[in-house]
């Protein structure tokens, strides 16, 4: 959807998992979309370089994200918004609707 | 260039005055802003500058050659002093709004560009409204206490940030803040 306007695939399929995830680390990403780790890495950089991203070490992990004081987020996640109704129902069930609420400690998952 | 004692704002002023005459506009921006004006009762070591337009890294790292500073990853160093200087992306922008005042401060011939104290406490709060960050409360609260701020405007901002809780503890804070000034005023009588 928005390749054109971006670019890039790559880029487009992390914005959408920052966007629905929160916050996640370059191999997490990599491994829940089926890229390359190099191809996640390049991007986020490339994105935290423009403002768009922001990172931060949590532990040994550098956790990315939608930066909130991007003066065009509100505009970005609106253009995210749109763009995750033209994933396919699957897609969008299988990559970008994590479970986000927490669970106790032992509690196994349904 | 020998930068052993230089201060944090002739070397801002040093800097913004080589990258205009490179043909590149810098607007300084962060802690540093609140080193200047709380007469560093907040000392920073990052000199953080916004870009206004889109520039080229190579004109940026030779403008910087000339003052003796050498590229480190995405940083600027200069083996004389521990200030860590870095280009930020346009826009300059403080939330979701553009900085339309720009304040200058002159230091000799030279002219440093920067936020103005009332779009520094804005830009402080941003990181207190989306980090959590209790140091940039402090900060924001330092330049209040020290600088000439809008406080009207900076809660117009908030609002429209759709921070209104958030400028509520500013506020509280501000208020704790008044009333110890008051309080050591009285011990002084």
């Amino acid at each position: 959807m928005l390749e054109p306007l971006l670019e890039s695939s790559i880029k487009e399929k992390v914005l959408l998992y920052l966007h629905t995830h929160g916050e996640s680390y370059p191999r997490e990403i990599a491994r829940d979309l089926g890229l390359y780790v190099n191809a996640v890495q390049y991007h986020l950089l490339k994105m935290e370089k423009g403002g768009v991203l922001y990172s931060k070490l949590k532990g040994k992990v550098r956790l990315f994200g939608i930066n909130p004081r991007y003066p065009f987020k509100r505009d970005l996640e609106a253009l995210l918004e749109k763009a995750l109704t033209f994933v396919t129902d699957e897609e969008r069930a299988r990559l970008y609707k994590p479970r986000l609420r927490p669970r106790r400690t032992g509690k196994p998952l349904s | 260039m020998n930068l052993k004692d230089v201060s944090l704002s002739d070397l801002a002023a040093s800097i913004c005055d080589r990258c205009r005459k490179n043909g590149i506009e810098v607007v300084l921006s962060g802690g540093a802003c609140v080193s200047i004006y709380t007469q560093n009762k907040y000392m920073s070591s990052d000199l953080d500058f916004v870009l206004v337009s889109s520039v080229g890294r190579k004109r940026i790292k030779s403008a910087m050659k000339t003052l003796g500073f050498n590229e480190d990853g995405r940083h600027f160093r200069h083996p004389d002093t521990p200030f860590l200087v870095e280009f930020l992306s346009p826009p300059l922008s403080v939330g979701e709004e553009p900085v339309r005042e720009i304040r200058e401060i002159r230091r000799g011939k030279m002219i440093l560009r920067l936020l103005s104290p009332t779009d520094c406490v804005k830009d402080r709060l941003a990181a207190f409204y989306h980090w959590n960050d209790r140091q940039s409360l402090d900060q924001a609260i330092l330049v209040c206490r020290d600088a000439e701020v809008d406080l009207h405007e900076v809660k117009r901002w908030s609002i429209s940030e759709d921070m209104k809780n958030r400028f509520g503890v500013f506020e509280k804070a501000m208020s704790g803040e008044k009333a110890k000034v008051s309080k050591l005023r009285g011990i002084k009588k």
